[in-house]
């Protein structure tokens, strides 16, 4: 190709370079970057942890505290976990500038309390998400705050009494 | 073990940082995002960057993939080759935390586990930037690049929060 054509086409197309650090990305509407959990919906269940594929979302307990943990440097943006959510909490947004110097930048936490089973104070299960259980469905607090094994032991005793069985 | 002056040497290659492109058994995916981001339509060369063939000419690695276990021991040899500052790039969710391989038998898992090994051995990296994504945009390339040169503020914070009472 001489000289004259490649200005010819030069002169045509223009300038094609994207100046991106002064310029907006170039982001499509498919484009999806990493996820954002929003604490005040988030009930700390768990089906995130459980479908995530590179393990990027984690639960870390720790005494009476569990922690929701995003390692953004595992993350494969799948949007897996926005699909599962329960809550809807999660929200795929669009950011990619997620470039950091140290990899504990990388690391988001959202911290739940644990209920504590009012027979044996045992850790049940998150604040929120016992919350949500009991606007949901016809059971009482006082009975969703018992751990499953003395629910079990309760029911039973229920139906031990109801059959006749003395104390 | 000797210390380099970091600063220094980045204001030295500001404008001509030479960079390596490492494979260390990754997809592709990370790859061709890497010559995308040299193409004219990103242009990475307006920055100075310009690839060459060898760890001995270079200034960053890009480096890419999680580290699989045939490759190690090649790795080791082409940062070993590198001259001190040793700056790396580590390009997407594989060599930043294993990606989808963080537990598989034949690979090690990321750079973190890479940058042991090298210290084990006696090699110091100065510098890392690590750039998450699946695979990295060639924005997000060029982000991590300027984070390293310093020209850019780091966005992402870790952070703990708390869920609100009631």
């Amino acid at each position: 190709m001489s000289v004259a054509k490649i200005l010819e086409i030069a002169a045509r197309v223009g300038r094609v370079t994207r100046r991106y650090p002064y310029q907006p990305p170039l982001l499509t509407p498919e484009f999806r970057g990493s996820i954002r959990v929003d604490p005040s919906r988030c009930w700390g269940c768990g089906a995130c942890v459980r479908i995530c594929p590179p393990n990027a979302l984690t639960l870390k307990p720790s005494g009476k505290m569990v922690a929701l943990e995003y390692f953004v440097g595992r993350c494969i943006f799948c949007g897996m976990c926005a699909e599962v959510c329960p809550a809807g909490a999660i929200e795929v947004t669009k950011e990619f500038e997620l470039s950091a110097t140290s990899i504990e930048d990388l690391r988001t936490r959202l911290v739940h309390r644990l209920t504590r089973c009012s027979v044996c104070g045992a850790p049940t299960w998150t604040e929120a998400e016992l919350r949500a259980v009991v606007k949901a469905s016809p059971i009482t607090e006082e009975y969703a705050a018992i751990c499953p094994e003395h629910r079990r032991e309760r029911f039973a005793k229920a139906v031990a009494l109801r059959l006749g069985a003395g104390e | 073990m000797s210390r380099v002056n970091v600063a220094r040497a980045l204001r030295a290659i500001r404008r001509s940082i030479w960079v390596f492109h490492l494979n260390s058994g990754s997809c592709n995916a990370c790859d061709i995002e890497v010559l995308d981001a040299l193409t004219p339509y990103f242009d990475v060369e307006r920055f100075g960057a310009k690839l060459v063939a060898s760890p001995r000419h270079a200034d960053v690695i890009l480096f890419t993939g999680p580290v699989t276990r045939e490759s190690l021991p090649k790795v080791v040899r082409a940062v070993r080759a590198m001259p001190r500052p040793r700056l790396i790039l580590a390009l997407g969710s594989c060599a930043v935390g294993g990606g989808i391989w963080w537990d598989t038998y034949s690979t090690i898992g990321g750079f973190k586990k890479l940058e042991e090994i090298l210290r084990e051995s006696g090699i110091e990296v100065d510098r890392v930037v690590y750039v998450p994504g699946c695979p990295v945009r060639p924005e997000a390339i060029i982000y991590g690049l300027l984070l390293l040169l310093g020209a850019v503020e780091q966005k992402a914070r870790g952070s703990e929060v708390a869920v609100p009472e009631g």
